[in-house]
């Protein structure tokens, strides 16, 4: 792998982006805090890929699992629910806490598994999307009537007095959108990733030897939610208001997907890819057609699926078993 | 010069994926006349019939009905050439009534205008389908939907009549009417080309057969001529030395 | 908790039925589309909106009263949804993907949505007239007049499909393409030609159903996707594939969300409504009105 000269370029390109705050300027800049949202955009992509390219399961819920993480992080943080007395000592103590964080994406994986388990046993293909729609729309009608706990319609707010610069929430994304990849490239070559391939490809073959399906599925769409609730977490630190319409919002869902199809479904770095290249067009977008540019994702999507429906990946010359 | 062929195929390969199914097979059907293509399970007898109604594509061969080339269009195209495949599993509507089967059989434009005299034809050679007109498809039994099955297709009159395993599931009795009903409908006029596991009818309705083996034809003939070879007696019919 | 008088009961139930058919004429739509190609047509809420608002231009750009301009967005729609077949789901139906079909059907969603905020900005926007505030009387019941126009609307329409599937042997042929389409072709019936009229039915009904929704609440470009989920709940109730149950389907949608409202509080119908619908897909995903699968 390390002869690989695509590996070369990536490795480059990370290098690029994690220098990038030391040079004059940059953390200031608008296309910094761009960067920011291709990450995020990306590491919800690479959630999504690992349950639709790899486990073959369209799940139009991830949305979900993002605010799910989002308000874990922003409740806890808020109520000082881990720390107690540390909390008064050390007031950045939940800023960027690990512990928080991976709570937060344990909390969506755990609801995955709890509504992946009567969902996954008995529905196939377009019934289970639609099933990860319902549960996406029922949560955040949950979440609008949770009276105190939730905050309502309003949210949460957490401490923000800490914020200061982008820096924490860059290095964070950048991180955890390779490292989400990485964990993904080492994921499918594993015994694990073999039998995710099995089941996506041919079930019934998968299961004539000895793997069980049930099992299989659902550690992806716990996975795939587990990062989605991560990220949320991460996007609580950049917001600090969590609410039922910011973190429940289609958008989350739509805007990821579109990213991994158009990067290329079931391959490692397509959510990437996807998430920079659309970023870019709809900065564009933003430019020459200000008031248009929300149809610019709705299109894409169309587009892509027309002309290139394997995404950017395995289009043509670029085509390899990835 | 003009072949006189109704159906002619040369050459066909076809395969599933990575998995040959066919390899290098002609046939040829004569206007007129029944010919059965018989072979083991799995010989390919059911792809070679997908590949001439154009549910399936070959990877390389020729298929030409009265000439013309069938390659590459779609089955419902196929079928309104005059082609009308009774699948394997007869292909019956089960939700729909004996009825709709039959007026469906008939959808085609070239078809539609005498659908009246197809139906009366159809009910005067499977009188029982008369009777139940107006039952869901699914309900008739084994043979019932078989014979239905084969009265759909002669619903579009057409020029070759293929039937996919028409004895599977049935019967012996119920196997011999419809191979009775087989020689009515060719008596009529009707060409058919039938494949078959049932090797000692097939070849006995036969007047010309081909002999299948995974993928490959191993023998032809006339009908008769074959059922009465040792070579196909011992490897089908269980005869032994 | 207390049983309300049965005045009251009825004038809910007559509300929510008559609510919840509107539900039931877009799962009609959405019936036909999955029947033939399987395909859960997201986008179907989106376009009753935008039906809406062009009724709305309609009434209050050119005068034309919201009833009478059933003809045109009926015929609209079916030409709409022939090319909407032709130009975006061809391709994708010939490749035998489903996933791309319903990613491109998310597309369009998310293209018409987005579209109508641009054109009509996303404020709440509503169509009144004369009679759009009157009231009539059903079984003793007060109950509005456009409502129940509704209502009549979605029964029309489901009836005038169910006749078309019944009577017509274009009917017959969209049937069997969707019960078996591989058989189907050997009988002469080209696939596109199915997929494009159930298209082009599917969406004049969505035509159909923007007048109703535009002459009876306000509505606003973000309500589609709701309405969507809400067909899609009916047409999970009636069994996908299921052209009556579809409409018995939106009017129990209707009837569980007027009591929801009533004994609950508003706030839970949405709730409710996609409970009702996970527990259906779970415990009778063949719907209420149809045999069980047989475990292929």
């Amino acid at each position: 792998m390390t002869r690989d000269p695509k590996f070369l370029i990536g490795a480059l390109v990370v290098a690029a982006l994690a220098l990038l705050p030391f040079v004059p300027g940059a953390v200031d800049n608008y296309y910094f805090s761009l960067l920011f949202f291709v990450f995020i955009y990306a590491i919800l992509a690479q959630g999504w890929n690992l349950v639709v390219g790899y486990a073959g399961q369209i799940s139009l819920g991830q949305h979900a699992f993002f605010g799910l993480g989002a308000y874990t992080t922003a409740i806890v943080w808020s109520r000082n629910y881990l720390y107690g007395p540390l909390y008064e000592s050390f007031p950045r103590i939940y800023y960027f806490d690990p512990v928080t964080m991976v709570l937060s994406g344990l909390v969506a994986a755990v609801a995955a598994v709890l509504i992946g388990l009567p969902l996954l046993s008995k529905l196939r293909g377009d019934y289970f999307a639609l099933g990860t729609l319902g549960f996406g729309e029922i949560v955040r009608v949950l979440f609008v009537n949770g009276g105190e706990f939730t905050g309502s319609a309003f949210g949460v707010i957490a401490p923000s007095s800490t914020f200061e610069t982008l820096l924490p929430h860059y290095w964070t994304g950048l991180f955890l959108m390779i490292g989400t990849a990485l964990a993904i490239r080492w994921l499918i070559r594993s015994r694990y990733g073999l039998a995710l391939v099995a089941v996506r490809d041919d079930e019934m073959a998968a299961s004539a030897n000895g793997v069980n399906i049930l099992k299989t599925k659902i550690l992806a769409f716990a996975g795939s939610a587990f990062i989605a609730g991560v990220c949320g977490s991460l996007y609580s630190y950049y917001i600090f208001h969590v609410g039922p319409d910011s973190v429940f919002n289609l958008e989350w869902m739509l805007l990821p997907l579109m990213m991994t199809v158009v990067g290329g479904t079931g391959t490692v770095w397509g959510p990437i890819i996807g998430a920079f290249v659309m970023y870019v067009v709809f900065d564009f977008a933003k430019l020459w057609v200000p008031d248009y540019h929300p149809i610019i994702a709705g299109l894409t999507i169309i587009l892509a699926m027309l002309f290139m429906p394997n995404g950017i990946l395995r289009f043509g010359f670029l085509a390899r078993r990835a | 010069m003009a072949s006189q062929h109704l159906l002619e195929v040369k050459g066909l390969a076809v395969s599933y994926g990575d998995v040959r199914a066919l390899w290098d097979v002609s046939i040829h059907v004569d206007p007129g006349t029944v010919v059965s293509i018989v072979g083991a399970n799995g010989a390919g007898k059911s792809t070679l019939m997908r590949a001439i109604s154009g549910i399936v594509r070959p990877q390389a061969g020729e298929i030409l009905l009265s000439g013309r080339s069938l390659v590459g269009l779609p089955p419902e195209e196929i079928a309104r050439l005059g082609i009308a495949h009774v699948p394997e599993g007869r292909g019956l509507f089960r939700q729909m009534t004996v009825l709709e089967n039959l007026e469906l059989g008939a959808f085609q434009p070239a078809a539609r205008p005498h659908m009246r005299e197809r139906l009366e034809k159809a009910y005067a050679l499977f009188p029982r389908l008369r009777e139940r007109v107006n039952q869901k498809a699914g309900s008739l039994s084994g043979g019932e939907q078989q014979m239905l099955a084969i009265a759909r297709a002669t619903m579009s009159a057409p020029k070759l009549l293929i039937l996919d395993e028409p004895s599977l599931g049935l019967s012996p009795l119920v196997v011999q009417q419809m191979f009775e009903l087989i020689r009515a409908l060719n008596r009529d006029g009707v060409t058919i080309l039938l494949v078959e596991q049932n090797i000692h009818q097939a070849l006995n309705v036969a007047d010309h057969a081909f002999v299948l083996q995974t993928g490959l034809l191993v023998m032809q003939g006339a009908g008769r001529e074959l059922l009465a070879d040792p070579e196909i007696q011992k490897a089908y019919m269980g005869v032994l030395e | 908790m207390n049983i309300p008088p049965p005045d009251i009961l009825l004038q809910l139930s007559i509300n929510g039925a008559l609510g919840g058919a509107m539900y039931g004429v877009a799962a009609v739509g959405l019936s036909l589309i999955f029947g033939t190609m399987r395909l859960i047509f997201l986008a179907q809420g989106a376009i009753i909106i935008f039906s809406a608002y062009c009724v709305r231009a309609l009434f209050y750009k050119l005068g034309i009263d919201p009833f009478l301009s059933l003809p045109i967005v009926i015929a609209g729609g079916a030409v709409l949804g022939w090319l909407i077949y032709q130009g975006l789901f061809r391709k994708a139906a010939a490749m035998e993907d489903r996933n791309v079909s319903l990613l491109i059907a998310v597309g369009l969603m998310f293209l018409v949505q987005n579209l109508m905020t641009v054109i009509w900005g996303g404020n709440t926007a509503g169509v009144v007239t004369t009679y759009t505030a009157s009231g009539i009387e059903i079984f003793g019941v007060r109950t509005s007049f456009t409502r129940s126009m509704g209502f009549l609307i979605a029964l029309a329409g489901t009836a005038f499909v169910i006749l078309f599937l019944k009577k017509t042997l274009v009917g017959k042929a969209v049937r069997a393409a969707s019960e078996d389409m591989n058989a189907a072709t050997l009988m002469g019936i080209s696939p596109h030609r199915v997929n494009a009229i159930a298209f082009a039915i599917g969406i004049s009904l969505a035509g159909a159903a923007g007048v109703a929704v535009a002459t009876t609440f306000p509505f606003n470009p973000f309500a589609g996707f709701i309405f969507s989920l809400k067909a899609l709940v009916a047409l999970a109730l009636g069994g996908l594939g299921n052209v009556g149950g579809a409409l018995a389907g939106g009017i129990i949608l209707g009837l569980i969300e007027a009591y929801t409202q009533y004994f609950i509080s508003g706030g839970w119908t949405n709730a409710v409504a996609y409970g009702v619908f996970l527990l259906v897909l779970m415990l009778k995903p063949e719907g209420l009105f149809s045999k069980p699968f047989k475990k292929a």
